[in-house]
């Protein structure tokens, strides 16, 4: 027969509570598949445009700076590619990172009236916020696609690349996310900042402008190693070959290393923050 | 399995909680450090926090059903959020064997959007069931639920009483080792709360129970075990129900009196007596069956010659439960000369079931007809019987084994047979 036992442990291993948390994951895949179900088809349910705005903000925005770039409003580095789909990507990919930021602090805050009455494996708030994500990135790659086919882009063996790095890059952002969820569900100044500080990020990273020739940018964007992500799923995506592989190489290793971290903090904080959330 | 085995054990298990919302997610940002880098000191009450649950011990067995009662902010929410895993002790320790079913929010995850159809889905898999038992279960949910043709309409059409039914169906078909019940039955209509009892008495049997409820009614009817809290700690603990129950009843301060009178008339005092008198800080405690007087004293206007009365008595949920008139036997009581009325009403035996009650007076004009004076709460007192009951009296009765001869052997119930169970 099963035994649980609940005390006040201040003593236990990393490797345990990994363990925990990966049968957490494990154990709780199919209330995370549900409830990824409910929330998608209650949203769609009520709605006549549909999935028409998954993909609306990222067009407005990107409409914008093909408006100031088509009137030579401002002037801005070549691009490879046309510049619409330049940004069309770009602000595509932006808005799915920052969409993984914040995407466990909303799924903990969305989901608080089961977490304070119904016990359990909390992990499936992550993989739920995940499902989630997932569809709205296949209907916003959907367009990407359309426009691709538009601009008659080819593409080559370096497409391969795309999955992976834009995977790895979503699971960086999730982790710094979930280790930003104990905090930013006490207090909710968390929640204002991530959006403010992912508009900043956005103009000193190749989002909707390519990194210029020379100048202050350049540098800044050189030291930036989301330029790399970002340029090199632009690159995997349009038939270019792929840059810097030794960035990525760090850059995954890092992440792994956050996600490890991310969940082992968000396993032992969740019993807390209940507590939290209730009192 | 065996029958006796301990299925749930607590030993001295404490939680503190902060008042201050501020300080409260301060102290909660320190306790994630302090979990992440492993402290291991135990931190004693910090400015703002108190002991929500201080050092409760107790057991469970299998097959047991314990009651856990008390007032609002006696602590009994947050132990069982701690007993659900929801939250952890800050001292001591909960270990539960077996598989743990709760019934504490019903319906939980069910989007308003979507169909009952669908919405049992979500919920079954938020308590934990997998696709397939699920999938297994269905039909019986649906029928349980009676919610037949509004299977497929959105749970927010639903009424507050389907959508409780609904998420009881789904919750009825655990099947766990240790079940804890939080006030989900004080919803529904009568037919639906019958219908939970009987589930849960047919899960009492192979189950350790943990039932929390302020309807004294179920709690005498299922438990067989009962704890009583008291600011984060146990009061009273036993196997004798009807103590337990006893002692939360006068935990309630008297409601406050209300007067409405219309003429120049009060009431002096007033006082009950009863055979076994023990009169308990104000509250007179009563054998079931006994006798009581109720004497009191009124100041009257000498414009008021003669004067009838009716007492009721209100149980602790205010409800009119029994009452005795003056006129039934024509009795007149006269005012004197100085404007001093002194009755006394005695009721021979009280038949009431063990729970606390008040007398209501009222007082008419006997001449004119006349409500003068209506005064609620002037005397209150407890019935104690060990005998659980539902309904609110309990009749005294003679039994006869109809196949037995012998006309000795019949029983004839005394007071004492029923006090001594």
């Amino acid at each position: 027969m099963e035994t649980r036992i609940y005390q006040s442990t201040k003593n236990y291993t990393i490797a345990t509570v990994l363990k925990e948390s990966a049968n957490g994951f494990k154990e709780s895949f199919y209330l995370a598949k549900q409830l990824a179900k409910r929330d998608i088809n209650a949203q769609y349910r009520q709605s006549v445009l549909g999935v028409f705005w998954a993909f609306v903000p990222v067009l407005m925005s990107a409409s914008v700076w093909i408006f100031l770039n088509g009137t030579g409003t401002i002037r801005m580095a070549e691009t490879n590619i046309p510049y619409p789909l330049f940004v069309v990507i770009g602000t595509t990919l932006w808005s799915v990172f920052g969409d993984c930021l914040l995407m466990t602090i909303s799924s903990v805050n969305a989901n608080k009236s089961i977490i304070t009455k119904i016990n359990f494996q909390k992990e499936a708030l992550i993989t739920l916020g995940f499902i989630k994500l997932s569809f709205n990135l296949l209907i916003k790659l959907g367009l990407i696609l359309v426009l691709m086919l538009f601009y008659k882009v080819s593409i080559s063996a370096s497409v391969i690349w795309f999955l992976p790095i834009l995977l790895m890059a979503m699971l960086a952002f999730i982790s710094v996310g979930v280790l930003l969820t104990p905090i930013g569900i006490l207090y909710h100044d968390v929640n204002r900042l991530i959006p403010v500080l992912m508009q900043v990020m956005m103009y000193l990273t190749p989002v909707v402008y390519n990194v210029p020739k020379d100048g202050l940018m350049k540098t800044i964007m050189q030291y930036n190693p989301l330029t790399y992500i970002l340029n090199n799923l632009r690159n995997s995506l349009t038939g270019y070959d792929m840059q810097h592989t030794m960035i990525l190489l760090g850059f995954t290793i890092i992440t792994l290393f956050i996600f490890l971290l991310a969940i082992l903090i968000y396993r032992i904080s969740m019993p807390i923050i209940t507590e939290r959330m209730s009192a | 399995m065996m029958k006796d085995d301990v299925l749930i054990k607590v030993e001295n298990v404490s939680k503190k909680f902060s008042k201050n919302l501020k300080k409260s997610l301060y102290y909660g940002l320190m306790d994630v450090f302090g979990g992440v880098i492993g402290s291991t000191k135990t931190r004693a009450l910090r400015g703002d926090e108190f002991w929500a649950v201080k050092e409760v011990s107790f057991e469970v067995k299998r097959g047991e059903c314990l009651g856990l009662i008390g007032h609002n902010g006696a602590g009994k929410s947050t132990l069982l959020k701690m007993l659900n895993g929801l939250i952890k002790p800050d001292a001591g320790k909960i270990t539960m064997h077996g598989k743990v079913g709760a019934l504490i929010e019903l319906g939980a995850g069910f989007n308003p959007i979507l169909s009952g159809r669908e919405n049992i889905y979500n919920n079954a898999a938020v308590i934990g069931f997998t696709k397939k038992e699920i999938d297994a279960k269905f039909d019986s949910i649906v029928e349980f639920a009676e919610i037949g043709e509004f299977l497929d309409m959105p749970v927010q059409n639903y009424s507050s009483g389907m959508k409780v039914r609904l998420g009881f169906a789904i919750a009825a078909q655990m099947q766990p080792d240790v079940l804890i019940i939080d006030e989900v039955l004080a919803v529904g209509d009568l037919g639906f709360k019958i219908k939970c009892m009987n589930t849960i008495q047919q899960l009492l049997k192979n189950t350790a129970v943990i039932f929390v409820s302020h309807a004294m009614t179920q709690v005498t009817t299922v438990c067989t075990k009962i704890i009583l809290m008291n600011k984060g700690q146990i009061e009273f603990e036993g196997n004798d129900i009807g103590a337990g129950v006893e002692k939360y009843f006068l935990k309630f301060e008297s409601n406050e009196q209300q007067i409405i009178s219309s003429k120049n008339i009060s009431l002096i005092k007033a006082k009950l007596f009863s055979e076994n008198t023990s009169d308990n800080e104000g509250s007179l405690s009563i054998d079931y069956g006994d006798s009581v007087e109720l004497k009191f004293d009124l100041q009257v206007d000498q414009s008021v010659k003669n004067l009838k009365f009716r007492l009721g008595i209100f149980n602790i949920e205010y409800r009119l439960v029994a009452e005795v008139d003056s006129e039934q036997i024509n009795f007149i009581a006269k005012n004197s000369n100085e404007g001093v009325v002194s009755v006394t009403m005695k009721i021979d035996h009280l038949y009431l079931r063990s729970g606390k009650y008040s007398f209501h007076l009222h007082v008419s004009d006997a001449d004119k007809n006349e409500r003068i004076l209506r005064q609620s709460d002037i005397v209150s007192f407890v019935v104690r019987h060990s005998l659980t009951a539902g309904a609110d009296m309990i009749l005294p009765s003679a039994w006869i084994d109809n196949l037995k001869n012998n006309s000795s052997e019949n029983n004839t119930m005394t007071n004492t047979q029923i006090n001594g169970k």
